[in-house]
């Protein structure tokens, strides 16, 4: 795991009043280093004024 | 009615229903008839979790007795269900809301419950899932029982296609209906958010968790729904709509209609798709032009990375829902949920918004591309059942970090059924996925009746 993520999730931890599981962080170490490129991958992308609209449209129904 | 043939656990609702209700079989004999088979060969396929054979004999009765008086209810009415252990199910145990010595014993009937039983069902139990603190034996595939059933609706897989029940309630957050649907050779259905209630279902994620149907036809899937459909006041998602007649769309008629397959997406997880499933599916395709569907390739830009906002969503969610049980979790519960809960914390706020703009993003492409068509249809999982020793704990949080062909509809909220479109040389199943628009579940219902009818895979069964 990268030096950075590991010590941010020690730190997240440690804010949320919470402990690893002894051997988790080596454990997961290949899944959390997936997970952080996966998150550099979503934000790769360019959403220009795209915002958060959870709704559903009446056009929909149409074809 | 002329007496079936078949072994009675093998009757579909469909079958059994119109038996039931001319008095040709009673609820009763129906039930014993599944215990029997229960005990038979669940020692093999650890499907149920708990199994409540002693008030699912007195519910038969109950059913037998209105129904002989003329009081009968509908085509659910005496036919023995179970439903996975995420959904409440009153005076059975919830192991997934359970912890180290606290085994929770739930007091009410989630609203889908409710609703089977209203509808006349028989409830047979609680079925496994993936994820549990108890880490019960892992569900096995009745195709083979070498081979894991997929998560994590693992029991409702297994039971359902080997006759243990004649339908199951699952649960869909990234594709945990259909795809143990698709390993096992059934019908998964993943109706549209806000279609069927939420309440009494052990969240893994809000706004992604969907209930949903496991059967062994399509009709089955219409009748359940029909059952489990509608407004629920207890859940602040569900919709107030009209719940239309499901199984007056089941007529074997798709002329006219229009199929989108986005071709583009299926090349992008080309390198993780087995060649056999891509074949079964093409052919599938083919089969429902034949049929008189137009099939038009459509092309979902952002559709990539629907897959990992999902997941962004799905563990963020996760980690929110049971923040207050983490110092617990942390220690005890399995593997992946541990793992979700590390990720879940590793998520910022910021990526959870991305996440749901690429959400907002990927809704408003399916909008427009569901202007053109009627449905989507593409393959409804990468490959065949893994054995049980090819497959890890973490199998699954890889597949939602990688562009897959399920979670994009948990994502979007959108109806999809998986419906066995194959069987591959192990002899093991392949499915086609079809989606549709926001509350077009009729339609995606007669696509598939139309297509099972052509096909006629559900004439086989396992060989357990």
């Amino acid at each position: 795991m990268e030096k950075l993520t590991e010590q941010s999730l020690v730190a997240l931890l440690a804010q949320a009043g919470l402990e690893s599981k002894e051997g988790d962080l080596e454990r997961f170490e290949k899944l959390i280093d997936t997970y952080m490129a996966s998150l550099k991958a979503l934000h790769s992308v360019d959403l220009g004024d795209e915002e958060i609209g959870p709704t559903f449209h009446p056009e929909w129904t149409a074809k | 009615m002329p007496y079936p043939e078949k072994p009675l656990f093998h009757l579909t609702i469909h079958e059994a229903q119109k038996l039931v209700q001319s008095h040709a079989l009673s609820p009763v004999e129906l039930v014993r008839a599944i215990l029997k088979r229960i005990e038979a060969v669940d020692g093999k396929l650890h499907a149920y979790l708990h199994l409540m054979a002693d008030s699912a004999l007195a519910e038969a009765r109950v059913a037998e007795a209105e129904i002989l008086q003329g009081r009968y209810r509908g085509p659910l009415h005496g036919i023995a269900v179970a439903v996975k252990d995420q959904l409440d199910l009153k005076g059975a145990p919830a192991q997934i809301r359970s912890k180290p010595s606290i085994h929770l014993q739930t007091s009410e009937d989630s609203t889908a419950v409710r609703k089977l039983r209203e509808a006349g069902a028989v409830m047979l139990g609680k079925l496994a899932m993936s994820g549990l603190p108890s880490d019960p034996p892992q569900a096995r595939n009745p195709w083979n029982t070498d081979h894991i059933t997929g998560g994590s609706s693992t029991g409702a897989g297994a039971a359902v296609a080997a006759g243990l029940c004649m339908g199951a309630l699952g649960e869909d957050t990234a594709g945990s209906i259909r795809n143990p649907a698709s390993l096992c050779g059934i019908v998964g259905l993943k109706p549209t958010y806000g279609r069927v209630s939420r309440y009494g279902l052990a969240p893994l994620s809000w706004s992604l968790d969907h209930c949903g149907p496991m059967t062994w036809v399509v009709e089955d899937a219409a009748y359940m729904l029909q059952a489990v459909a509608g407004y629920d006041p207890r859940d602040p998602t569900s919709i107030r709509a009209p719940v239309p007649e499901y199984s007056a769309a089941l007529r074997e008629d798709i002329r006219g209609m229009v199929v989108g397959v986005p071709r583009h997406y299926i090349e992008e997880c080309r390198a993780r798709t087995d060649p056999e499933i891509l074949t079964f599916v093409d052919r599938a395709i083919e089969e429902l032009e034949s049929l008189g569907a137009h099939i038009e390739e459509v092309t979902l830009p952002t559709l990539k990375l629907a897959t990992i906002a999902n997941a962004v969503i799905y563990y963020n969610e996760h980690f929110a829902a049971h923040r207050k049980d983490a110092p617990t979790l942390i220690k005890t519960a399995a593997t992946a949920r541990r793992a979700r809960i590390y990720l879940g914390l590793l998520t910022s706020a910021a990526d959870y918004v991305q996440a749901q703009r690429i959400r907002s993003r990927v809704k408003r492409e399916f909008a427009e591309v569901f202007q053109k068509i009627d449905l989507l249809a593409l393959p409804g999982q990468p490959g065949p059942a893994p054995t049980v020793e090819q497959s890890g704990p973490l199998d699954t949080l890889y597949k939602h970090l990688a562009p897959d062909f399920l979670a994009p509809f948990n994502l979007a909220g959108l109806p999809a059924v998986n419906i066995p479109c194959g069987f591959t040389r192990a002899n093991l199943p392949a499915a086609l996925q079809l989606a549709g628009k926001p509350f077009d579940e009729p339609t995606l219902l007669r696509a598939a009746y139309t297509y099972q009818q052509r096909a006629g895979w559900y004439e086989k069964r396992p060989p357990i």
